[in-house]
Order: structure tokens, then sequence, then C-alpha cells
């Protein structure tokens, strides 16, 4: 096991998150199956009183999660210095067979705990509490995943080998790569920027469609869009290097953590325009159409910046 | 309009521990009644007071104030209804002694926001009707007990709220300012203002305008007059 100061706050916070988040289960499964708000009985009052303490405890859950997910890709990022062969947070994930998997896992839960807490707002906000069944049955299945998360955290700092040799970026994010990645390298960057501005204009068209459904929907193919292209396209620019592709470098000082913000952007943009597909309040859902046009306008003017100065400075595209 | 119904509450000390300040009481007040609660230290009066202002919620039973139940309201909705619908005199006035009277008095405004021509005509109307005006830049820890349960009383009123519940209000004044505060909640019933006291101070137990008398004896109803 890797046990550098760094992972050691991780493992030490998912032994707090465990704990805290399994109170916060058994309270919700309570809540889920007894609750009744008509009831004027003993157990409805005590179960009133605990779904606040157990929305407490979910709020500061999430609210240690988020930034602890940036801390975590920092954390793999300073950790790929022990690694021979790793450049980057691309190399450690790559090191061990369980890195993607939770990778990918990270960020569903960093969506779904932000759905839980669209919904507890929306929760709030009504004097007949009538979100409160359906977000700690909600609760229920993000506890899951959860779960699943931390051991998977903890596995794979458990298993990280620092003996073995792991795969650069600039090998995991190539044409000639043998993984999953390197099917996206077929398509071509006329095609590929075709759809990420279009899909961006779809937005734009169905945000004053006010059809919020499939606003949703387009903000869902936004985001993988906009990690293919930035694989494939704008990282290049970022890097100022044709055949570099890593997902992950651009959030190194070398290029001023730009990845940290350029990611945020995204995950508001998306996340605001994910849920507006969502809920029906009529505040929130307009709420959510702006936030999410602002900040995927902002994502996309800042990626796009990169190419335009290149060829201004330069004269020529990579 | 009000109305408690099979209301119990316990506060839990410890697992082990118990008191049960009401148990199973069913009460109904009307709108612009004057009532008082009587009883001995302990006797669950000011639990009466807490639930009606949902300050605390009952261990079973429904609290229900106008039609709407308030002992199920969220915490911020409960919040709204205190600030909208409730007035609070305390036995220790619960002022904020560094601050003057008219600050003091203007507290129960400041979640509001109103207009502040609008705020400072209403200080004024209150302070006159509670004869406190001459007194208004005053630093109220340097009043008398009389004076500074006017200012309670002031601050009480100033949201215009429907209910005024009152909690042991004379506890701390002599004879004759209690008087005075008896003279005072006679006002207050004469604006249909639905009046709650709390009290064993004898002085409230034979006054004509008070419309009913409840006794509370351990958590229970007892003995009610008129």
């Amino acid at each position: 096991m890797m046990l550098v100061p760094e992972v050691l706050a991780i493992l030490i916070l998912n032994l707090i998150f465990a704990l805290f988040s399994l109170i916060a289960f058994v309270l919700a499964v309570r809540i889920f199956f007894k609750w009744d708000l008509n009831a004027t009985t003993k157990l409805q009052y005590s179960l009133e009183k605990q779904s606040f303490l157990t929305a407490t405890i979910i709020k500061y859950i999430f609210a240690i999660k988020l930034p602890l997910f940036l801390f975590f890709i920092f954390t793999l990022d300073n950790i790929s210095d022990l690694l021979t062969g790793a450049m980057c947070a691309a190399g450690v994930v790559d090191a061990t067979e369980y890195g993607t998997y939770l990778f990918i896992l990270k960020i569903i839960n960093i969506y779904l705990f932000g759905f839980w807490l669209v919904l507890h707002y929306l929760d709030i906000k009504s004097k007949e509490l009538k979100y409160t069944k359906i977000k700690f049955g909600f609760f229920i299945i993000i506890f899951l995943l959860f779960l699943i998360e931390l051991i998977l955290e903890s596995i794979m700092f458990n298993s990280i080998d620092i003996d073995k040799m792991v795969s650069c970026c600039g090998t995991l994010y190539s044409s000639s790569a043998t993984s999953y990645i390197s099917n996206i390298f077929l398509i071509q960057t006329p095609i590929l920027l075709s759809l990420f501005y279009g899909n961006f204009l779809l937005i734009v068209l169905f945000y004053y469609l006010k059809q919020k459904e499939l606003f949703s929907l387009v903000n869902l193919f936004f985001i993988i869009i906009s990690l293919i292209s930035l694989i494939l396209f704008f990282g290049t620019y970022i890097y100022e290097l044709p055949t570099h592709h890593c997902p992950f470098c651009f959030l190194q000082k070398d290029y001023y953590y730009v990845g940290y913000l350029i990611y945020t952007l995204l995950f508001i943009g998306t996340f605001n325009g994910l849920i507006a597909g969502f809920i029906n309040d009529k505040q929130r859902v307009k709420k959510a159409y702006k936030f999410s046009l602002v900040f995927n306008l902002l994502f996309l003017l800042l990626v796009s910046a990169y190419p335009i100065i290149y060829y201004i400075r330069n004269g020529t595209w990579l | 309009m009000i109305k408690l119904e099979n209301v119990t509450k316990i506060y839990e000390i410890n697992k082990e521990h118990c008191v049960t300040a009401l148990e199973n009481i069913n009460l109904e007040f009307k709108e612009g009644e004057l009532i008082v609660l009587k009883g001995a230290s302990g006797s669950g009066k000011s639990t009466i007071l807490s639930l009606i202002a949902a300050l605390s919620k009952p261990t079973s039973g429904e609290v229900i104030v106008d039609n709407n139940r308030i002992s199920k309201l969220p915490d911020n909705f409960a919040a709204l209804y205190r600030r909208k619908n409730i007035g609070f005199i305390f036995q220790k006035y619960n002022l904020i002694p560094t601050l003057s009277v008219k600050d003091n008095i203007l507290l129960p405004l400041v979640p509001t926001n109103p207009d502040e021509k609008e705020a400072l005509e209403k200080l004024n109307q209150v302070m006159e009707k509670f004869d406190i005006s001459h007194k208004q830049n005053i630093i109220v820890r340097n009043l008398s007990g009389g004076e500074q349960q006017r200012v309670a009383i002031a601050r009480a009123h100033i949201n215009d709220p429907k209910i005024i519940i009152a909690d042991e209000p004379t506890a701390n004044l002599d004879e004759k300012l209690s008087l005075n505060f008896i003279e005072i909640l006679k006002k207050l019933k004469q604006s249909n203002k639905t009046i709650i006291v709390a009290t064993h101070d004898p002085l409230f137990f034979n006054l004509d305008f008070v419309d009913k008398i409840i006794e509370i004896k351990n958590g229970t109803i007892g003995d009610s007059d008129k």
C-alpha cells in the first residue's frame, strides 16, 4: 500500500465517510419504509427529526466529497512521481485494474449526490415534504454505489505496486493503444468538432424552445462529446503537441492547473442541464437552464480559445 | 382556531430517563380569547406554549392553528409561521441589553425587511400604545423591570401577530407593575388578539376579561373555570 500523506488523508476520510454514510443509510431505510406525513404518531415525529439529521449528514458528505474529488486527482498526479513510467494521474489510474472503474464511479457518484441535493432542496421548499420518501429511497441506491467507491478506492491504493512499471499517458491515449480508448481516435476531427459545436447549438436551441427533456438529453451527450473532444482535439492545443492526448496532464502546474477550471465548468454546466429534465419546480428549472447555458458556454469558449490563440500565434493548425 | 388534539410531549433526557410533560391532552381556544394556563412549576404550561408557537413538536398528537397543522411544519416553515403569527412575552423579557428600546422593538421586523418608513410608523404606534416613547433611545439594561416588560410587550406586538404568548409574564414584577401589565393585556384583548398566558400568579385568576382559566396538573388538564 502507498502510505503517502495524501493517500492516508483520503483513506481516513473514507473511514469517516463510511461510518456517517452508514448511519445515514440505516436512517434512510427506516424513513423510506415508514414515512407517513399525515400520521401524528410518535414514530412519525421521530422520523421527521431523523430526516433532518440524515439530510444534514448527506449534505456534509457531499460538501466534502466535491473538493475531495479534486484532491483525489491531485493525489494521483502527485504519486505518479513514485511509479516508474507514470507521467501524470493517467498512469496511476492505469496502474491497477480498478483505477478506471473507480474514476468513472467517482464521477457518476458526484452527479448522483448533486441530484440528491436538488431533490432535497425541492423537498424542503414545500410544506408537504413531497419528495422525502423519494430522496431517501434515492439515497439508498447512492449509498450502495458510494460504498463500492470507498471499497474500490481502498483496494486501488492497496494494490498499487511501486516496483511495477506502468504505462504513461502518451501510450494510454494514443491511436496505437490497445485499450477501448484507442477507438475514439478513429473519429475524424471535422466530424468530432461538428458534433461538439453542433451539440452546443442544440443546447442553445432547446434552451430557447424550453424543451427540458431534450435539453437534458443533449447535455448528457455534451459530457461524452466534450470529454472525447478534449482528448482528441482541444488537449493537443493546451499542450501544443499534436501527439499528446492526455486528459490529466493539463491538471498539472505546467499548464496552470487549467484542467480543474475546464472540468469544473463542464460539471456545473452539464449537471444543471441534466437536472432541468428531472424536476418540475419552475423556478429551479429556469435557474438550471441559465446555469447550464452560461457554464457550458464558458467551457466552450475556454477550450476553443486554445486552438484559436495557437492559430493566431503560429498561423497554422496542429 | 387553536386546537391541541391528543397531544403528548415527552422529553427524553437519556435512554433511561424520560419526563412526560404533557399526556394526551385536548384543548381548543377560539380567536380573540384570553386564556390563562395555571399550574405549578413543571406542570406543562410552558410546553403547551412552545407547542402552539411551533418552538417544539409533540411526541404524538397534533397542534392545529387556523386549520394549519403546525406541528407538522418543517422547521423553515415553522419559523415563518412564528414570525407572522406569534408574539412572545417572556418571564425574563429576553431583550438585548446593549440595544436601545427602539432597536429592541424593531428586532422582529428585521427578517421581514420592511420599508423603513413603514417600520418607523409601526414602531411609533407600538411605543405610544405601551407608553414607552419617551425612553426610545435608552439602552434597555438601564430601564426598570416594568419598563423592560413594556418594551417586551411592544416587541411582541410590532409584527401585529394574531396570537400573543406570555410565559410567567409577571414573575419578575411587583404587584403594582403586575396590575399595569394586566391593564395592558386588557388593551390587547380589545384589539382581538388571542392571548395565552401561562402563570401561577393569583392576580390572573379573578379577572373578568379572562375567557378561560385552565389548570394544568402533571401534564394533564385539571379543572377549567369560566
